[in-house]
């Protein structure tokens, strides 16, 4: 495919872009998204004054105007809300919650609203709307904007739960969220905006529920969730090149409807598994893949599952601490080792 | 005041007599161990649901309360399928999955009771902005209650609506208690409509008993709306006739409040009124009566005569589409 | 020394007027403050007892809760229905009470229901409002210090009282209401939201007042002539468009074209009968009374009204008599003075 080099960030604007332009009822919202609405100096020559807080959204104002790009007050109830009957009366919304820490103050509307409206109504409407929201720890931003919480939404019902991990990935994923008829949560993580990466011109979409597998291999399957997919491929490397050692990199690129006969394929090759995930360990992602594997295919393991996943903490601020939070490559190939019996 | 017509006196009539029945019925199955699950009855509050929606068509849209039966009605859904949906039949208006607090027809604009309180606040945003970035003129009439006044969610629904202009009237049906707790002790303000002044909004107190007053408020307010002037909030104040939940003690309420409340009944309110004036006929208002109870008496048998959902239709409408 | 009533409405300032014309809000936390500022100043000029009524909205108990005062203020017990018998029954037990005055925080219609009850109690109206005629636009402390004179017996209340005109409503012979300023036919079936603001739909009135400088049907009598509170003559009008016509402040921000029939001025005692036929009767600005197509309505300008303070006058005369001038020294003692 023609490739050109663009950042995580940038093929996410790109998508919403190509979208927006391709469908009138897409339009996206959230705080400061554009920045600045009702400034005379910002708003009257056609500028935004963020585009979003990392500038994910910087120059769709500009393109679509200030009715389709809508930046919304610290409300995220009533902004979320609104997405969600926007959806079911005829637009495709893109809803932005800053830090996916801030579903606190939301949750009924996404959870007891969004997710469910469908079902309660007997089928009788949808809700195509996408909440965008950025996860994950490494910016040291302490307790309330580090978190990943994926598996929270996962858990739920009515949800779909994408996390893209590479430039390619979050275009062709968001564009596939933005088409579809249910209620998308699209996980953004914070450290992986700047990471670049082949990313074909045009409309393309990954559909959801379909796994990558981003390095092939023989001795061990190590499913990796979002930035832990990066790790995941530096520890392959380490093996390889160190003990030889062949290690498969499954990213299920999404968490609801999981791409599972992927990973039980990739399982049956390899007879280990390791899962990774930054989120924390109970009820997680990491425990339910475990459980996937141990349920449909324990007669192909060799040995037990590992899981490298965040302590039982809260995300902690510290570098120090915030280090040591985070999963590792260290961490994941002495998971692998343990895997293959080696320790 | 503006002119109602001769038709409007007879569908306000025909509409609140509906739901005066439907919940009627629905206390005297519940009381027979007939429906499952619980219900919340709008017996008392008939003037304000069909006072607002005398004024909506089915490209306009309401948001809804666990108290939603009564909207329903008003907004035009078959009460067949109501009554189908509260016994938990396949014929339901939502196949027998949402029950009393879901009630929903989407195609009448209804967006669904709602079992969580100040839930409609920001849908009712949304249907607005869908309004506003498409051009229509639809207007959304967010009904919600004196306890949900307190819900954070109607603080940013009413903020959010007056700052984008939505064309969105909120319809505080104050009804004096949220569950059991009165709304003077719940409301620091004690006028919720007061509140109007903090979002930028008028905000009117009527009597929720009167449908004409209901009628005019919010056909002024509405007319508003479908001008691109934004948001009203209207306090409408009536009185519940059944408890919070059917079967509630009601311990809370004194015999002298609810006499007084049946002094002002909707119904026989507008009837006497109208009559006065000999605007309709008696004659005219019983037929009424009787093809609402006829009507209700229908909708009890289809319900009953209905099959209930294949078990295994536990599974479907969970997402459109889920690989 | 005698006690002084307080009656503060909650649901005025709160009809339809702030939808459709700019009608100003006054919201519950204002009522409440103006109870208070009104009780200080009682409380300053030593008054020993307020009574007042209580409501729906709590404004008494609230304007109570935590001030610190010397007077013995308490909430009347009586029931509460949230409508016009309130103030009507709070405005009785104040007068059989034996209190010297009352204050009424709200627009005209407060004023009726209270005037309907205080008998020959003088009332110190203070307005909550923008469009009231027969309340005043005053400072809730300088209505406390009027009432405070009256009460502490530091001026008569005989010499800065008037009596003012009412306004009595027959239906079919049948005494069924009173109003303070005006009553008008309004083409409106039904009562509705109450407030009257389109002067398209009113056929006739009758005024006790008409005054420029006001906002409503007074105010388009104030086009015609000047009828001041005191004056006891009254204004008949019969509106519709082919006659005269004259722009007037017909509510709160709508200064509007208004056609006038035929207009005479009205003697004390006289009666005017009012067109039959499908109706509403407004009184002081806010439809009330639904009459049917069989049923006559008739209106007699009396000079029974209530008493009202002028609340000016009561000053100025407090002032004359010294009530404000504390002990001092003269002007070459130690603490000066003025």
């Amino acid at each position: 495919m023609a490739g050109r080099s663009m950042t995580f960030r940038e093929a996410i604007n790109e998508a919403i872009r190509l979208e927006m332009r391709r469908d009138p009822t897409v339009i996206i919202m959230g705080e400061d998204v554009a920045g600045g609405a009702r400034l005379p100096h910002v708003e009257g020559r056609g500028e935004e004054a963020w585009g979003g807080v990392l500038g994910v959204t910087k120059g769709l104002a500009k393109e679509f105007g200030r009715t389709r790009v809508l930046d919304t007050p610290i409300s995220e109830s009533a902004f979320i809300g609104a997405a969600v009957a926007a959806a079911a009366t005829g637009l495709r919304p893109i809803a932005e919650l800053m830090f996916v820490d801030f579903f606190g103050v939301c949750m009924d509307q996404i959870f007891n609203q969004g997710a469910k409206l469908r079902y309660m109504f007997g089928g009788k409407a949808k809700v195509p709307m996408v909440i965008r929201t950025m996860v994950g720890a490494g910016f040291r931003a302490a307790g309330q904007h580090s978190g990943c919480h994926y598996s929270v939404f996962t858990h739920m019902p009515g949800l779909k739960t994408v996390v893209p991990s590479t430039p390619y990935d979050a275009k062709g994923l968001l564009i596939s969220a933005i088409r579809d008829d249910d209620p998308v949560i699209f996980f953004e993580h914070k450290v992986l905006y700047d990471m670049e990466g082949e990313v074909p011109e045009g409309e393309y979409a990954i559909p959801l529920g379909q796994a990558d597998i981003k390095r092939e291999g023989r001795d061990v399957t190590v499913v990796a969730i979002g930035r832990m997919v990066h790790f995941a491929l530096e520890a392959a490397e380490r093996l390889a090149a160190g003990d030889g050692v062949s290690v498969e990199v499954v990213d299920p690129r999404t968490l609801s409807p999981l791409d599972e006969e992927t990973i039980i394929s990739s399982v049956k090759k390899t007879h280990r598994l390791v899962v990774v995930d930054e989120d924390n360990p109970r009820c997680s992602m990491a425990t339910d893949i475990v459980a996937l594997v141990t349920t449909r295919a324990i007669e192909y393991l060799d040995g037990p599952p590992q899981m490298v996943t965040a302590p039982h903490t809260v995300v902690p601020f510290s570098p120090v601490l915030e280090d040591y939070y985070i999963p590792s490559p260290e961490k994941i190939i002495q998971a692998v080792n343990t895997a293959l019996g080696r320790v | 005041m503006a002119e109602i017509s001769r038709d409007t006196l007879l569908w306000i009539y025909e509409r609140m007599r509906l739901i005066r029945c439907f919940e009627d019925k629905v206390a005297e199955l519940f009381a027979q161990g007939l429906l499952p699950g619980f219900v919340h009855l709008y017996a008392g509050e008939e003037a304000i649901a069909v006072g607002v929606c005398a004024h909506l068509t089915d490209r306009d849209y309401i948001t809804s309360t666990h108290r939603g039966h009564g909207h329903c009605i008003a907004k035009g859904v078959d009460i067949n399928a109501m009554m189908a949906e509260l016994f938990g039949k396949a014929t339901g208006a939502c196949k027998g999955k949402g029950g009393s607090m879901h009630i929903a027809d989407v195609s009448k604009g209804m967006l669904g009771a709602n079992g969580i309180v100040g839930g409609g606040g920001p849908l009712a945003c949304g249907s607005g902005l869908t309004a506003k970035v498409t051009g229509s003129d639809s207007v959304t009439a967010c009904f919600f209650g004196d306890g949900a006044a307190e819900q954070g969610t109607m603080h940013e629904a009413m903020n959010l609506a007056a700052i984008w202009k939505l064309p969105v009237i909120f319809v505080c049906e104050n009804n004096l208690y949220a569950e059991s707790t009165p709304w003077f002790y719940h409301c620091a303000a004690r006028d919720i409509a007061d509140r109007g002044v903090a979002y930028n909004m008028p905000g009117i107190l009527v009597d929720g008993t009167d449908v004409f007053a209901v009628y005019e408020a919010a056909g002024e307010a509405i007319a508003r709306a479908r001008r691109g002037e934004g948001p009203t909030l209207i306090e409408a104040r009536a009185f519940r006739y059944y408890g919070h939940f059917q079967g509630d003690p009601l311990t809370y309420r004194t015999p002298e409040e609810e006499e007084e409340y049946r002094r002002r009944d909707p119904l026989d309110q507008f009837r006497r009124r109208v009559l006065e004036r000999n605007l309709l006929t008696a004659d005219e208002l019983d037929a009424i009566d009787a093809r609402a109870r006829e009507a209700v008496e229908a909708a009890v048998r289809f319900a009953q005569a209905s099959p209930y959902p294949a078990p295994e239709e536990c599974l479907t409408d969970v997402y459109v589409k889920y690989p | 020394m005698s006690a002084v009533g307080i009656i503060a409405n909650p649901a005025s300032g709160k009809d339809i007027r702030r939808l459709v014309a700019q009608a100003s809000v006054f919201d519950n936390n204002e009522k409440v403050n103006i109870i208070r500022r009104t009780l200080r100043a009682l409380d300053a000029l030593g008054v020993r007892r307020v009574l007042i009524m209580p409501d729906t909205a709590g404004l008494g108990l609230r304007a109570l809760d935590g001030l610190r005062l010397s007077l013995d203020a308490r909430i009347i017990e009586m029931p509460v229905y949230g409508d016009a018998r309130d103030s009507t029954r709070a405005a009785r037990i104040m007068a059989e009470a034996g209190v010297a005055c009352i204050v009424t925080v709200g627009g005209d219609g407060t004023n009726r229901a209270a005037a309907r009850g205080a008998g020959d109690v003088p009332l110190i109206p203070v307005s909550t409002g923008t469009n009231n005629v027969f309340p005043v636009m005053v400072e809730g402390t300088v209505a406390g210090l009027a009432a405070g004179v009256i009460a502490a017996g530091l001026v008569p209340a005989d010499a800065v009282t008037y009596r003012t005109k009412r306004l009595e409503l027959y239906v079919d012979g049948e005494l069924i209401d009173v109003a303070l300023v005006d009553i008008a036919t309004s083409r409106d079936l039904f009562v509705g939201s109450r407030a009257l603001w389109d002067p398209g739909r009113l056929r006739e009135a009758v005024l006790a007042q008409a005054r420029p400088g006001t906002v409503g049907l007074a105010a388009v009598g104030g086009c015609l002539t000047t009828l001041s509170p005191r004056n006891t003559h009254g204004l008949y009008l019969r509106l519709g468009a082919g006659g005269r016509q004259v722009l007037a402040p017909i509510a709160p921000g709508l200064v509007v074209p208004v056609g006038i029939l035929e207009h005479r001025l009205l003697e004390a005692g006289e009666e005017v009968h009012l067109d039959p036929g499908n109706c509403t009767v407004a009184l002081d600005g806010e439809r009330e009374v639904e009459v049917g197509l069989q049923q006559t309505v008739a209106v007699r300008l009396t000079t029974a009204g209530p008493r009202v303070v002028d609340i000016e006058a009561a000053l100025a005369e407090a002032t004359r008599r010294g009530a404000f001038d504390l002990a001092w020294e003269a002007p070459d003692g130690p603490s000066g003075g003025c």
